[in-house]
């Protein structure tokens, strides 16, 4: 049988597409990697459903690739890698299956975006830790299997924190619960009838699942409902701004304020990311960019239920005690940059346009993990090869987020340039590469091995990509899941 | 009742709970990794045979005879200095174990089989036949330091006090002089004081730790008539291991005369105005607690009771048993004495007090291990090179020989002083 | 049974002589006595087996190279460290124990708040060389005595300070493991340049296959590095001491304050934790000295306390009025540290206390307010330098009831448990008669709240057999009513599907039979499909839990 007879037969017809602008659509990316459409694309309703889809593609040899986003795909990792492959769109998956205030926490299907889970929250005066400005169609689960970095690392005891429970349907089409969960009846309703809530991510014994489908970009398994852990929404919130001449000016600053864990959110922007992060549009940018401090470090400080007032009033003293300690003057607005505003365009989802994309047109990010402290060495080199390819660098924007209560930081380069221009796409790709092997070679870290990254990342370790592959080899036995993406696995 | 046999132990041996705490300091008291470990065997042997808890573990193998005294077993057996780290990490937290006797009841039961060394054999032998455990020294000779100081002989004469030298101190070359030394200085200074004559032999301590019980008995009996024929009311020495074997050793057998340090009359003669420090002493120091005179060195009480249980299962003792973990051992005298000595300054270890780290010469391993002996006291140099002191003091003999011999983890030498010649330079 | 003379020699060529014995007062002091030691699996009366030869390596090329050995020669090897619990000992005859006692490196990256540690670095000494640089490190439960890297690669490590940073697990970030096949595994950035501060990716982590949430209890090869995350430590670089031996006591740490927390009803004491989750304000926090039990803590604290306190004075203190009185406030209670990282943030620690208190309707204990109380009961959470106070009160104890879950489930279910332990210590003279209620410890078992990690402590005589046999029994008695309650498996049957109740190791066969009616099963087929992609020899026991796939014949 045909592989669309099987599908429609296994998922109905209009479960199926095969309308090839929708398929091109699920190959529009900004990547520089290998893409391709997809023959098919698929919208299962449930976990059965995927379960049934995962048990054909390894009957059929066929590429499955998970996509939970709806809009452009930004890293290319749920765009196929390979040609004949069948996209499992999950974004239709909205349910919100629980919200437990007593344990914060919420269990999401793959399509619930951050809006509609904030909206569901807030009933329960919840919210979700937010990543940096995602994207309004992004999935909520995605972006915290994925490891987005969150902007309130001191909330993150393990690395994937709010990633708690999930289910997922491996390649070989087993399908299970993960952490706690594994440990009961795969019945979240019973789960729940006891009072069991889905909070504990790891195991259950001694094997972490939940490792295992982190940062995979799909090619272990599909996910089809996490739970996540919230947060108690705040009753005061509002961000501090502090600006210095040169990154190295902020470190000091940052590492104590991360060892005393008073912010709730933290994080290092330059002038053109804060400007880009602000700005509507490029005219705006363009106003903005000037006016604002080459480097600034934005400290959200949250008040409550429990003594609201009090404890918004320590904090922010201390901070800023601890600021001027460092050299530092942290304000709630620094002549045309206002904090809160900050905070806001920061902790909402970015409707219309990407926001890295309003300056150029389009953009490139080059991320990874490091240490503060080496922070510099990065951005020194980077600029030195944006200055040697003649890149404007004073168009890069910089951003740089503590993970982890502070164990990492991730380091973020972003390289706007024109897609209407062969020029300056060619030279963004060209700066692009360059500097994706220059930061390996300093030893920044891909955590999150993405496209090109991944060839990288991954032959630089002989041991860890050997131990990869008999993982995968375990759990995607036939290779079917999202191929070409952990490139040399 | 107390334990005297190695089965009497048994109960220990499986309420032992394996928690190791007997391979450290007590932990709230560890100030660094490099200097965390107490028990000499245990960090030099590295297996857990050689810690307490390995022992108590090797005794009920033995007793239930699933080992043979191999050469490892008594190599493990006969590797406690007996200083007793152990007894008192074992008792922060429990109050039914003494891993302490315990580990010389081992030593007993392995000599009793003849499973000793050639070393230990020929000090023994030496106890026998010239009252001394210094291989190759006379009895002849013992009191030779106390010629011409005009002391009364206790076997003729009464005194209050009977100056106790004891072996190292009575042969010992520069050691003699110290003997001499204190006995002239505390008779000058008002105590009434003699010795045992022709009486005076070794106090025997040291065998009973190497688990020679019958020659310490044998010795302790010989000195515990002679005190009682002198009369004396109080004992001084200047040995630690002596001060021990006095205080806490013959008390079970029943002699009941005061022990003195010669640091504590020092100190309290300092305190009465008796004795003044005259000379300037420029020099840092820094003090390592000999184990018998610091927590071995706590006063006896005696006890004769039974295990009780109450509430089911909790033990007690009937009447309470006395717990000896160091608490009232002689640490501040000896302090108190370098102190006062003008111009000298006192930097103190990381193990001090009731949790220091042994010389290594204790338990008679000086004899029986030399290379555990010898690691031990350099990693005691170690430590007191860490300190930034000129010179590591104690006011054992048997510490100091220990220490001058031994060279750092750098291969380097320390000074090592007694305490008496401190003194003898300051007054 | 001896080695093959040529394993023995390759051994001894790799380690040196004097770092592997075969001799019997070695070997068999290797074996851990499952009623002296906490076993998890219950009190019995016997010794696991006794190794072929006991082994001490010195580095990683060492240990990759005796494990080649073992595969070489199809010998079974167990590594321990600290030697805490029975899991650490080899579970058949044809093994050698591996003990890391040569290993005992500590490194502190003070900017970066690690700590890179071999496997005999204990609590203790990871803590205070931290403190050098104001940083402090999760102790878990188990205590400072237990080693750090061990208590993170092989078990859940959470303890008083788990809310705040995180248990062992959590604070993994680059690891180095022999695996048990020989090949050396260094996970996330360590892999790739040498970097200790991720222990993630790339993509997929495989440290997936390392530990998950209960530890690899010494089954999937051998931790020989690991860097673990360290914490803000407002105190001085080393906390000053006072009071006599045993009776130590924190002296002087104005920054801090030491509470005890009293609820009248459980419901209440749930709530406060669950506000406790989700504020910043505890430093450490455990239900600590109930562990001796309900009727008698008061009394066990006073004895603590003093340097010259004995047991013989437990009945007396506990017949004393004020002791009385004073413990029967305490009969719920939760001991707390606050850190004040400033002078603001303790004020406001200290004021969100009291408002939990308010909510819940709580009070501090004054009993608990002495001076010396509190400064004993400071370093004691600070530095969990007490473990072996679990075993003091008869010699031994186990685990029976015990929650790392819902608090609105455990709390309520605490008289209940009570209930059935008075039950057993009125009825029979087996175990200790403290009250029921010897429910102890964490405030939350992950990071951040979220979970209970609490059980209640029996106590036993380990020398007197029929006190054993009889804790036995309530143990299973335990069980059963836990299972009634759909518990799942009484603490002190934890590791009662890991070694048979003789010490050996379990078959595939018994292991597949216990694993067959799991609601989802599929957890250990995947064990055993990772069992055979990293041991395919099966050299590391059955402490790691596999089920045969419906698919492999």
């Amino acid at each position: 049988m045909a592989p669309k007879e099987s599908l429609v037969k296994m998922l109905g017809e209009e479960r199926v597409i095969d309308d090839p602008k929708i398929l091109a659509s699920y190959a529009e990316t900004r990547s520089f990697g290998p893409h391709f459409a997809p023959w098919l694309a698929v919208r299962p309703d449930g976990p059965e459903a995927v379960e049934r889809l995962v048990g054909w593609a390894n009957e059929s040899r066929t590429p499955l690739v998970p996509v939970s986003s709806k809009g452009l795909k930004i890293r290319g990792d749920s765009v196929p890698s390979v040609p004949e492959a069948v996209v499992v769109d999950l974004s239709d998956m909205k349910k919100i299956l629980s919200v437990n205030r007593q344990h914060r926490i919420a269990v999401v299907e793959p399509g619930v975006t951050y809006g509609e889970l904030n909206a569901a929250l807030a009933e329960e005066n919840m919210v979700m830790p937010m990543s940096l400005r995602p994207k309004a169609g992004k999935s909520v689960m995605t972006d915290v299997l994925e490891g987005e970095p969150r902007l309130n690392p001191m909330v993150q005891w393990s690395y994937y924190d709010p990633l708690r429970c999930m289910e997922v349907t491996w390649g070989e089409g087993v399908r299970m619960f993960t952490g706690e969960a594994a440990a009961g009846a795969r019945d979240l309703e019973s789960q729940w009838a006891d009072e069991k809530w889905q909070v504990n991510v790891a195991g259950p014994f001694m094997l972490d699942f939940y490792r295992v489908l982190t940062a995979a970009q799909g090619s272990m398994g599909i996910v089809t409902w996490a739970s996540l852990k919230c947060a108690v929404k705040p009753l005061l919130h509002r961000m501090f701004v502090a600006s210095a001449n040169s990154l190295s000016e902020l470190e000091g600053f940052v590492y104590r304020a991360m060892w005393t864990r008073f912010p709730d959110e933290i994080f290092i922007m330059n002038r053109s990311q804060l400007a880009s992060l602000l700005g509507k549009t490029s005219g705006e940018i363009a106003v903005l960019k000037p006016l604002l401090p080459p480097w600034t470090v934005a400290v959200g400080v949250a008040g409550r239920e429990l003594l609201p007032e009090e404890r918004f009033e320590a904090r922010s003293k201390d901070l800023t005690d601890i600021a001027q300690e460092n050299g530092l003057d942290l304000r709630e607005s620094i002549d045309s940059l206002d904090g809160d505003a900050v905070l806001r365009e920061a902790s909402s989802a970015c409707v219309g346009t990407y926001w890295k994309d309003l300056w150029a047109g389009s953009s490139q990010s080059i991320f990874f993990v490091t240490q503060l402290e080496r922070a510099p060495l990065f951005l020194k080199r980077v600029t030195e090869l944006a200055e040697s390819l003649s890149y404007p660098v004073g168009d890069i924007g910089v951003y740089i987020q503590p993970k982890h209560l502070g164990s990492a930081y991730h380091m973020e380069f972003t390289l706007p340039y024109d897609p209407d221009s062969a020029r300056e796409t060619r030279l963004a790709e060209e700066l692009f590469d360059a500097a994706s092997r220059e930061i390996a070679g300093l030893g920044g870290y891909y955590s999150r091995p993405y496209g090109k990254w991944a060839g990288i990342q991954l032959n630089k370790d002989a041991q860890s990509l050997l131990a990869l592959k008999r993982i995968q080899g375990i759990f995607d036995p036939n290779g079917i899941m999202n191929p070409g993406k952990l490139a040399a696995v | 009742m107390i334990e005297t046999t190695l089965e009497d132990f048994r109960p220990m041996m499986e309420r032992c709970s394996n928690c190791l705490a007997c391979k450290w300091l007590p932990y709230e008291k560890i100030e660094s990794r490099r200097f965390g470990r107490n028990c000499p065997s245990a960090a030099y042997y590295s297996f857990n045979t050689y810690s307490a808890r390995g022992r108590f573990h090797l005794g009920q193998v033995l007793l239930d005879g699933r080992s043979e005294f191999t050469e490892q077993a008594v190599e493990a057996i006969h590797s406690c200095t007996a200083c007793g780290s152990c007894d008192v990490s074992c008792k922060i937290t429990r109050y039914n174990l003494e891993p302490l006797a315990h580990n010389i009841a081992l030593k007993e039961r392995a000599v009793e089989l003849g499973k000793y060394y050639p070393g230990q054999k020929a000090a023994i032998d030496c106890l026998e036949a010239e009252r001394t455990m210094l291989p190759g020294e006379r009895h002849s000779a013992r009191t030779d330091w106390a010629k011409d100081l005009g002391l009364k002989d206790l076997t003729r004469e009464k005194a209050e006090y009977a100056f106790f030298a004891g072996c190292q101190y009575s042969f010992g070359s520069g050691l003699a002089e110290k003997a001499r030394f204190w006995a002239g200085m505390l008779r000058d200074a008002g105590v009434d004081l003699g010795y045992l004559g022709k009486a005076d032999m070794c106090c025997g301590g040291r065998a009973k730790q190497m688990g020679f019980k019958g020659a310490f008995e044998k010795q302790a009996g010989a000195n515990i008539a002679a005190l009682k024929a002198a009369g004396v009311t109080a004992i001084v020495t200047p040995c630690s291991d002596c001060y021990h074997a006095f205080k806490r050793q013959y008390a079970t057998l029943g002699l009941e005369v005061k022990t003195l340090h010669v640091s504590e009359l020092a100190a309290d003669l300092l305190a009465e105005g008796r004795l003044k420090f005259k000379k300037s002493i420029d020099m840092t120091v820094t003090y390592h607690d000999p184990c018998h005179l610091g927590r071995l060195g706590e006063p006896y009480v005696p006890w004769d009771g039974v295990e009780k249980k109450v509430l089911n299962q909790i033990h007690t003792w009937d009447p309470p048993r006395p717990r000896y973990a160091g608490t009232f051992g002689v640490y501040d005298a000896p302090r108190s004495v370098l102190k006062a000595i003008p111009g000298l300054r006192l930097k103190e270890m990381q193990r001090v007090r009731e949790y220091s780290w042994c010389c290594g010469a204790g338990g008679g391993c000086s004899l029986s291990s030399p290379e555990l002996s010898s690691a031990t006291a350099s990693e005691r140099l170690t430590e007191a090179r860490s300190t930034g002191a000129d010179a590591i003091v104690t006011a054992c003999p048997w510490c100091l020989r220990n220490l001058e011999k031994a060279v750092d983890e750098n291969g380097r030498q320390m000074k090592a002083v007694d305490i008496t010649e401190l003194v003898a330079l300051a007054v | 049974m001896a080695l093959e003379r040529e394993a023995y020699r390759a051994i001894e060529d790799i380690v040196g002589k004097r770092n592997v014995s075969e001799d019997s007062s070695v070997t068999e002091t290797y074996r851990c006595i499952t009623s002296q030691s906490s076993a998890h699996y219950g009190p019995f009366n016997h010794q696991t087996p006794r190794p072929q030869a006991v082994v001490l390596p010195g580095s990683t090329e060492e240990v990759r190279q005796v494990i080649r050995i073992c595969n070489r020669y199809g010998i079974q090897f167990k590594v321990a460290s600290t030697f805490w619990a029975a899991m650490g000992y080899v579970g058949s005859d044809r093994a050698i124990q591996i003990d890391m006692v040569r290993m005992g490196g500590v490194r502190i990256d003070a900017k970066n708040m690690m700590a890179i540690v071999e496997p005999y670095a204990i609590g203790a000494v990871v803590q205070v060389e931290a403190m050098k640089f104001g940083l402090n490190c999760n102790m878990a439960g188990v205590g400072c005595s237990s080693s750090v890297l061990a208590g993170a690669a092989g078990w859940m490590g959470f303890g008083p300070s788990s809310l705040f940073m995180g248990i062992a697990s959590e604070n993994i970030l680059g690891a180095e493991w022999v695996l048990p096949d020989g090949e050396i595994l260094r996970t996330g950035s360590l892999g790739s340049d040498g970097s200790w501060f991720c222990g993630e990716g790339p993509g997929p982590s495989t440290r997936a296959v390392l530990r998950g949430w209960q530890g690899s209890t010494g089954a999937m090869g051998v931790c020989t590095r690991m860097a673990v995350r360290l914490h803000p430590w407002p105190g001085p670089k080393l906390i000053p001491t006072y009071g006599e031996v045993p009776s130590y006591k924190a002296d002087g740490l104005e920054n801090f304050r030491t509470y005890t927390l009293c609820f009248n009803e459980w419901e209440d004491y749930a709530r406060a934790f669950q506000l406790f989750h989700e504020a910043d304000v505890i430093y450490l926090g455990h239900r600590q000295f109930n562990m001796f039990g309900r009727d008698i803590k008061g009394a066990m604290l006073k004895i603590l306390v003093d340097s010259g306190g004995q047991f013989s004075d437990l009945l007396p203190l506990m017949d004393d009025p004020y002791v009385k009185s004073e413990n029967e406030k305490m009969k719920i209670d939760v001991q707390i540290v606050l850190a004040g990282l400033t002078e603001r943030d303790l004020a406001y620690k200290e004021k969100a206390v009291d408002e939990v208190l308010r909510q819940t309707h709580g009070w501090k204990s004054e009993f608990m307010l002495d001076k010396e109380m509190r400064d004993f009961v400071l370093l004691y959470l600070l530095r969990l330098g007490r473990k072996n106070l679990n075993y003091t009160l008869c010699s031994s104890y186990e685990g029976n009831f015990g929650m790392s879950s819902n608090v609105f489930v455990a709390a309520p279910l605490m008289e209940e448990a009570s209930a059935l332990k008075r039950k057993w210590e009125q009825d029979t003279p087996h175990i200790a008669a403290v009250g029921g209620d010897s429910d102890m410890g964490s405030m939350s078992g992950i990071g951040g709240g979220g979970t209970t990690g609490w059980e209640f402590f029996v106590h036993f005589d380990a020398y007197d057999k029929d006190s054993i046999r009889g804790t036995k029994e309530f143990i299973d008695d335990s069980q059963r009513w836990m299972l009634s309650k759909g518990l799942g498996a009484d603490m002190g049957r934890w590791n009662a599907d890991a070694r048979r109740e003789d010490g050996y190791d379990y078959t595939q066969e018994e292991h597949d039979a216990i694993y067959k009616n799991l609601p989802q099963p599929a957890i250990f087929e995947y064990q055993w499909k990772v069992r055979e992609a990293f041991n395919p020899r099966h050299l590391t026991g059955s402490y790691y839990r596999t089920k045969t796939p419906e698919n492999v014949k």
